[in-house]
């Protein structure tokens, strides 16, 4: 084996694990969003990530500034996800949670198959600006793509907005309320309905933010790409604690952390195992602690 | 009141005579059918149907388990997949394990079964991984056991990508003997079809189905949730392997990527379509899933409309399948028929009662005329 | 629930307007031109949708063209060719359901297709049972004829062939230590990188380290990391890599200060190589069937380009577009020199094939191979383009 301990490799991977625990963590606040205001796992959520970043090369290609792509992309997400609440959700709200998780995937499959059919199946570069893909070596051997950093302060941002917003602000506690009791809070004069699409939307449009930092890393992008990105959302959700922000941000953290950490430090025979190992620590901690690390959500056992 | 209502439970004589007649109808309807294809000369046919028998088994087996207890598995195919590369390479001929296993442990290396032993060792392996899995995974609750089952079938995948001594890895496996056939599949998924049946209609089937719709009811009536659960988790899984057995002896090469989400999603999509809880509706809903899905694909190299053509129009059949599944969520959640079962025995029933109607001027007597007593309270009440 | 109702059948409504704005009016068959006879059938199986799509449309589209050229010539035997092209959905049972119907109902005389052995041998015993030719647009396992049997034909080469060349190459050109990485998830990745450890162990080489990813990992920085622990760094790096993922791995290898030469197969070759890495695909060498420019020094290059570019808008999206192309244009051969369309007959006329010029090179067959003996194009990415760097065949081919 090779010197894999020394602290210059810590901290290699630490900024890794940063970078890329940013990214599934804002993918992960939009899942948790929507199934917390509808108990819906929606697996469309990866889907809607790909037309965004399809919205953003369209707009591109028309030659606009980066900073307006970006925003097209986030508008156009956020839109999508209003579409999604409203045509293929709201019906069927209070149906029980397999109906809803099915017709998400149905939801999913269809957008992805629109989007083989307009755009092709094969894989489209995005270029992005320099600054988003410029590599910074800040001491040492080190080398700090600048996409970590603007990741990380995307994520910082975004979910620190969202924390003001939910904490702070009277739709906010509006949205937290309903999520917990929808009945009392229609008592209370919210309206549930409303309060569920705002979840769509903002769910959506950090879904949005989340895939402009995604392609970046990747620099393609093709109708398939939302499958995997939702699959980690998934699983971050469940590790921090399904349904809730905070356990969607830390799960994401920790997941990015698990799979640096695995890659790194297995041996090369094993290493091909790591997925499967991080899935079942993801079954163990559900076995151990169904309510994710912040031990939020249902522990009912049966 | 203890008069006795027309209808009750003494079975008229005619009623007998139909329910044979139902069943042997059926039998013959399915044994006809089975020699038309089988004799037919269609391969084309053959394929669909052996296809169709398969996916019959991987749907029936999943709703044992997903619709009687209401607890999503989205790891099944794992079982599949298992189940396939189980019994492929209990089959494979000596000399050919040497050429594409060669790492293969020594007792396995050296012996080759035949179909059936190794279609049951395979599906017994299977049984017996799920229910080592089961016991602690089905204490879960809702959700959570979906999230664990899907794990289920990432963990799966990943383990038959990186055991290359026993599946080549990513790498296509191939030497399976051919040993699938029409005859073989159709007995096996009679065979499920039957087990799942009696199953639904026996003491463990309505535990399962009290466990699902009021599980603390259940609990207080003193069914074992968990171990009722792992029971049909196990029935289940085994048929699975099976299944995954034949699909492998009739496509003879195959790799790990048949064994993800697509294959998934197809089965819960005829689950669904057929209604989870119903043994014939998933038959039915295959059916269904797999006839619109084949007509559309013969439809996408172009429709001829008029004097030109619309198309080529490549992924119409996946498309199809998620429109049809999202309608089928909106208007009809149960499918096609929910809970319930076709029974042939009882159109044949209405069909009698018609006949006797028709025929006979009899009606079959209803409650008014059996009783003159509630005649009599009747015709006082409406003279008031 | 009933409030869907109007919505629903607006949606409905909406899915089947874009279903029918899909690209449409595009014929299948190629326009007959000849009347000599009735159209020759052939099966043209391709994954048009699914994880396949990107490298089997492109293939798909080439065979498409040299078909509809033929035909504009004469067709063959006086006949139009008419290529029946078919969505397997990535599906390796669809593909044998597809296959059967294509012989069974649509009678066809040989079955082109393909660019995976998982499709090719779940159609391959078919074809093989009932004596139909079956030649694989794009599956590069040296394998497969001895997996299916006889009817089977390779348009390219074998994987063995490609990996020797890129180690003797490499060898040659940059040294004797090497850093291997490849793609666990895939077949063909997993299959070149043997190959080439094979042949360069036995060069002389030696692999310094190992490292495996698998397909759709985004992000390498793990493995970077292992790589610049490196106490020395080795001559070059060979990543074995699907057309998908390469342009990510240079960038980020690139982009961590790894310089030397980049090494690999034909999944280099794709546009998204020089999109996607820029100029981190500087010194980056790849070993594939053909450099297809418009501007290239071969005459049968630089015309298939053009008539891609002509009737598709593009130029090949994929280096599996020729191979499409050279697979019609041999069976068209096969055909005409068999004199008839029976089975055995184009059989026998594929492996009289020498020397027939295609634009991926030259091909030949004999009873003995019925994997082409081509040469490899060896490419380099300088200056932001696909350069030559070399044209060679190996002088020895590590065994199946």
């Amino acid at each position: 084996m090779h010197a894999i301990g020394s602290p210059e490799f810590w901290i290699q991977q630490l900024i890794n694990a940063l970078g890329l625990g940013s990214q599934y963590a804002l993918m992960a606040v939009g899942l948790a969003m929507v199934f917390a205001v509808m108990r819906l796992i929606n697996f469309a959520h990866g889907t809607v990530m790909m037309w965004s970043a399809y919205i953003g090369l369209l707009l591109l290609q028309r030659g606009l500034p980066f900073p307006l792509v970006a925003a097209g992309a986030i508008l156009g997400a956020a839109t999508l996800g209003a579409l999604m609440e409203r045509i293929a959700y709201r019906p069927i709200r209070g149906a029980p949670d397999v109906t809803l998780l099915l017709n998400s995937f149905a939801v999913a499959v269809f957008l992805e198959n629109l989007a083989v059919l307009l755009f092709s199946p094969r894989s489209r570069p995005f270029p992005m600006p320099a600054l988003l893909t410029q590599v910074l070596h800040p001491w040492g051997d080190l080398f700090l793509p600048s996409i970590h950093l603007w990741a990380f302060g995307g994520a910082l941002l975004a979910l620190g907005g969202l924390a003001f917003f939910v904490t702070r602000t009277r739709v906010g506690l509006a949205m937290r309320a309903a999520a917990e009791n929808p009945t009392a809070a229609q008592l209370m004069g919210i309206e549930v309905g409303k309060v569920t699409l705002l979840a769509f939307v903002i769910g959506s449009a950090m879904a949005g933010l989340a895939v402009l930092f995604w392609v970046a890393h990747i620099g393609t992008i093709q109708p398939g790409m939302g499958f995997e990105p939702v699959l980690k959302a998934f699983v971050a959700c469940v590790i921090g604690g399904f349904g809730t922000i905070p356990g969607a941000v830390l799960g994401g953290y920790l997941l990015g952390a698990l799979e640096i950490l695995l890659q790194g430090i297995l041996p090369s025979v094993v290493v091909g195992y790591r997925d499967a190992l991080v899935y079942a620590v993801l079954i163990l901690l559900l076995l151990v602690r169904p309510g994710g690390v912040l031990g939020y959500g249902e522990a009912e056992r049966v | 009141m203890g008069k006795q209502s027309g209808s009750e439970m003494k079975i008229l004589p005619g009623r007998r005579v139909e329910i044979w007649l139902g069943r042997s109808l059926g039998g013959l309807l399915l044994l006809g059918l089975y020699l038309l294809i089988e004799r037919g000369g269609n391969a084309y046919l053959q394929r669909l149907t052996i296809l169709f028998l398969i996916n019959v088994m991987l749907v029936v087996s999943l709703n044992l388990f997903t619709g009687f207890t209401g607890v999503f598995s989205l790891g099944h195919i794992g079982f599949m997949a298992l189940g396939a590369y189980a019994s492929a390479i209990l089959t494979m001929p000596v000399a050919m394990k040497a050429v594409n296993l060669p790492n293969l442990p020594l007792p396995l290396a050296s012996i080759a079964l035949p179909f059936l032993p190794a279609l049951l060792l395979g599906g017994l392996t299977t049984m017996i991984i799920a229910l080592l899995i089961g016991i602690p995974i089905l204490r879960l609750s809702g959700h959570f056991v979906a999230v664990a089952t899907l794990g289920f079938l990432i963990i799966t995948r990943v383990v038959l990508i990186n055991a290359e001594g026993f599946t080549r890895g990513t790498r296509t496996f191939t030497g399976v003997p051919p040993y699938t056939t029409l005859g073989w599949t159709a007995l096996w998924a009679l065979f499920n079809v039957y087990v799942a049946w009696r199953l639904k209609h026996s003491t463990l089937g309505l535990q399962l189905l009290a466990a699902r719709d009021d599980p603390w009811g259940a609990r207080g009536v003193g069914v074992a949730i968990g171990r009722v659960r792992l029971i049909a988790f196990g029935i289940s899984a085994f048929f699975t392997g099976v299944a995954g057995g034949l699909w492998a002896h009739f496509l003879t090469a195959f790799s790990p990527n048949a064994f993800y989400f697509s294959k998934t999603f197809e089965i819960i999509v005829m689950m669904i379509v057929g209604g989870m809880g119903s043994v014939t509706g998933s038959v039915l809903g295959t059916l269904l899933v797999m006839s619109v899905t084949e007509l559309l694909r013969n439809l996408e190299p172009g429709v001829a409309v008029g004097s030109f053509t619309l198309g080529p129009l490549y992924g119409l059949s996946q498309i199809g399948l998620a429109v049809l599944l999202i309608l089928l969520t909106a208007f009809r959640r149960q499918g096609l028929l929910g809970d319930r079962e076709f029974r042939l025995e009882a159109t044949i029933e209405r069909l009698g009662d018609w006949v006797r109607k028709a025929r006979f001027s009899i009606k079959a007597p209803s409650a008014r005329e059996a009783d003159p007593l509630i005649n009599e309270l009747i015709s006082k009440l409406s003279k008031r | 629930m009933r409030l869907l109702r109007p919505s629903g059948v607006l949606f409905l409504a909406f899915v089947l307007a874009v279903a029918a704005c899909a690209p449409a009016a595009t014929p299948t068959a190629a326009p007959a031109t000849p009347t000599g006879g009735p159209p020759i059938r052939i099966g043209a199986p391709f994954n048009l949708t699914g994880g396949m799509a990107s490298i089997d449309v492109p293939a798909a589209n080439g065979a498409r063209l040299a078909a509809e050229e033929i035909n504009a010539a004469g067709g063959v035997l006086g006949r139009p060719l008419e290529l029946l092209i078919r969505d397997t959905k990535t599906d390796p049972a669809t593909a044998a359901t597809v296959v059967t119907q294509l012989i069974e109902q649509d009678k066809v005389v040989a079955v082109i297709g393909f660019n995976d052995s998982d499709y090719v041998l779940a159609a391959g015993p078919i074809c093989q049972r009932a004596g139909i030719p079956f030649i694989t647009v794009g599956a590069t396992s040296p394998r497969l004829p001895g997996q299916v049997g006889d009817m089977l034909f390779l348009t390219p080469f074998g994987d063995n062939v490609q990996a020797a060349v890129g180690a003797e190459f490499a060898f040659e050109k940059f040294g004797k230590t090497a850093y291997l990485l490849w793609d666990k998830g895939a077949e063909f990745t997993t299959v070149l990188a043997k190959y080439f450890k094979d042949r360069f162990t036995e060069l002389g080489g030696s692999i310094v380290l190992e490292d495996t990813y698998q397909s759709g990992d985004k992000d390498f920085s793990a493995q970077i990391a292992k790589v610049k622990a490196l106490p020395q760094q080795p001559d070059f790096y060979y990543i074995s890599a699907l057309p998908d993922d390469v342009g990510t791995i240079v960038k980020q290898f690139r982009n961590a200060g790894i310089t030397g030469p980049i090494v690999g197969g034909d999944g280099y070759d794709t546009p998204l190589l020089i999109e996607v890495a820029g100029p981190a695909a500087e010194n980056v060498f790849f070993t594939t069937h053909s450099l297809l420019t418009a501007d290239s020094p071969n005459e049968r290059v630089r015309k298939f380009v053009t008539a891609y570019k002509q009737k598709y808008g593009t130029e090949p999206e994929a280096v599996f577009a020729a191979l499409g192309y050279d697979t019609v244009y041999v069976l068209a051969e096969a055909i005409r020199r068999a004199g008839s369309t029976d089975g055995q007959a184009i059989k026998k006329a594929l492996e009289s094939i020498r020397d027939f010029p295609a634009v991926t090179g030259v091909i030949n067959y004999s009873p003995q191979s019925h994997i082409p003996q081509k040469g490899v194009t060896v490419i380099e990415v300088k200056g932001g383009k696909f350069t030559l760097a070399a044209e060679r065949v190996p002088q020895k081919v590590p065994a199946p």
